[in-house]
């Protein structure tokens, strides 16, 4: 945060709070972006902060799970690091405690690996998010470096780092369950069956014509709200984390002594370092919630047992 | 003293509401192992997915109250 506010324009510290916290939250600004790529069919692709997190995120998983997971398969079980264990047991516990129950033992092999890529995926944007490395880049770039404000590494302060705190991420990640539900429920059933599965059968028939529109609806909000579950849980945390550290320069403001705000660290900074301990357990918990909801969501749709 | 001091209050109401419900659902879950310990396993996976649903209602009321905040 120090090292990406380029002035200070006059305002008050309580003014710019608000606003600075914001930034270090969100996506940055499209009008700025990291790498600018030309529209094509009127989107404009060009890389923004969360972009460059997602592709950075998806290269750390990559390397870290296929390679190992590739030297295993390949040398027919016999693993010599501890990494492939542990990534086993993960594996296990997903495929026997999340996949297993809910989908069956007819399809597991087939929706276990996308519960095992979510899974992953969610967990790893989730934690890297939570490793401060643009601001420390920063830091070192304004009192080391001094490169000038258009540079790559400046351009990369702007905006947050968790990739899965922004609503469009996790819509993403939502509408592949959305789809995965649909094609779970015709590989199943049938086209025509599993849009008649939607409703329970052998009730009045004056009660289906309320029943239908909400169960569409049901269908709808379900994706709505892991998406906003995710992205609400991902921001929540790094937004209260930031203003907690902020309190120092509000008290320091409304003291007008930078002593006092340097007293307050001595609230401010446990306080935040108990709150980021929180913020590890809400990453593990909320990538397992996403994968748990959409492997019950799949399950549902083969499984119909209303 | 516009409708918008309402806004956090009604915050407050639906999170106490989520919290109640979150925490009968917690102790009849606890009661339930209580009584049989061999079925701890099925207790807690029936369990987790009406609390991840009633936490998802919470969090949607959220949302939705910050985008009250925001628009106004």
């Amino acid at each position: 945060m120090v090292a990406s506010s380029t002035d200070n324009s006059g305002l008050t510290v309580l003014e710019q709070v608000g606003p600075n916290i914001i930034h270090h939250v969100s996506n940055s600004d499209i009008s700025h972006p990291i790498v600018h790529i030309p529209k094509l069919f009127g989107i404009d692709f060009s890389i923004t902060k969360h972009v460059f997190m997602l592709w950075v995120v998806a290269i750390i998983v990559a390397t870290v799970m296929i390679y190992p997971i590739q030297k295993y398969v390949k040398s027919n079980g016999k693993e010599k690091s501890r990494w492939t264990i542990m990534i086993e047991y993960i594996v296990e516990f997903i495929r026997d405690a999340i996949s297993g129950p809910n989908v069956g033992p007819k399809w597991i092999m087939t929706w276990t690996p996308l519960f095992l890529t979510f899974f992953f995926f969610i967990l790893f944007a989730n934690g890297i998010g939570m490793i401060p490395i643009f601001d420390l880049i920063g830091l070192i770039d304004r009192f080391i470096f001094q490169t000038s404000p258009d540079s790559f590494i400046n351009h990369l302060l702007h905006g947050g780092v968790t990739a899965t705190g922004n609503f469009n991420v996790t819509a993403g990640l939502a509408t592949i369950t959305f789809f995965a539900i649909i094609v779970a429920g015709v590989r199943e059933h049938g086209f025509i069956k599993h849009w008649k599965n939607l409703v329970p059968h052998g009730l009045a028939w004056p009660i289906y014509f309320i029943l239908i529109p909400i169960e569409i609806m049901g269908l709808l909000v379900k994706p709505f709200a892991l998406t906003m579950r995710l992205a609400a849980n991902m921001t929540g945390g790094h937004i209260a984390i930031l203003a907690l550290l902020s309190l120092m320069a509000i008290i320091g403001e409304m003291f007008h002594s930078a002593v006092a705000g340097i007293g307050v660290a001595i609230i401010s900074i446990p306080m935040s370092v108990a709150i980021s301990g929180l913020e590890i357990i809400v990453v593990l918990v909320q990538a397992y919630v996403f994968t748990l909801l959409t492997a019950v969501f799949v399950g549902m749709a083969i499984n119909v047992h209303h | 003293m516009d409708a918008t001091i309402l806004v956090p209050v009604g915050l407050g109401l639906t999170v106490i509401g989520a919290a109640l419900g979150i925490g009968k659902f917690a102790a009849a879950a606890a009661e339930g192992i209580a009584r049989q310990p061999e079925a701890a396993d099925k207790i807690s996976g029936a369990v987790q997915l009406p609390l991840f649903l009633l936490e998802g209602v919470a969090i949607l009321a959220e949302v939705f109250i910050f985008l009250m905040l925001i628009l106004q």
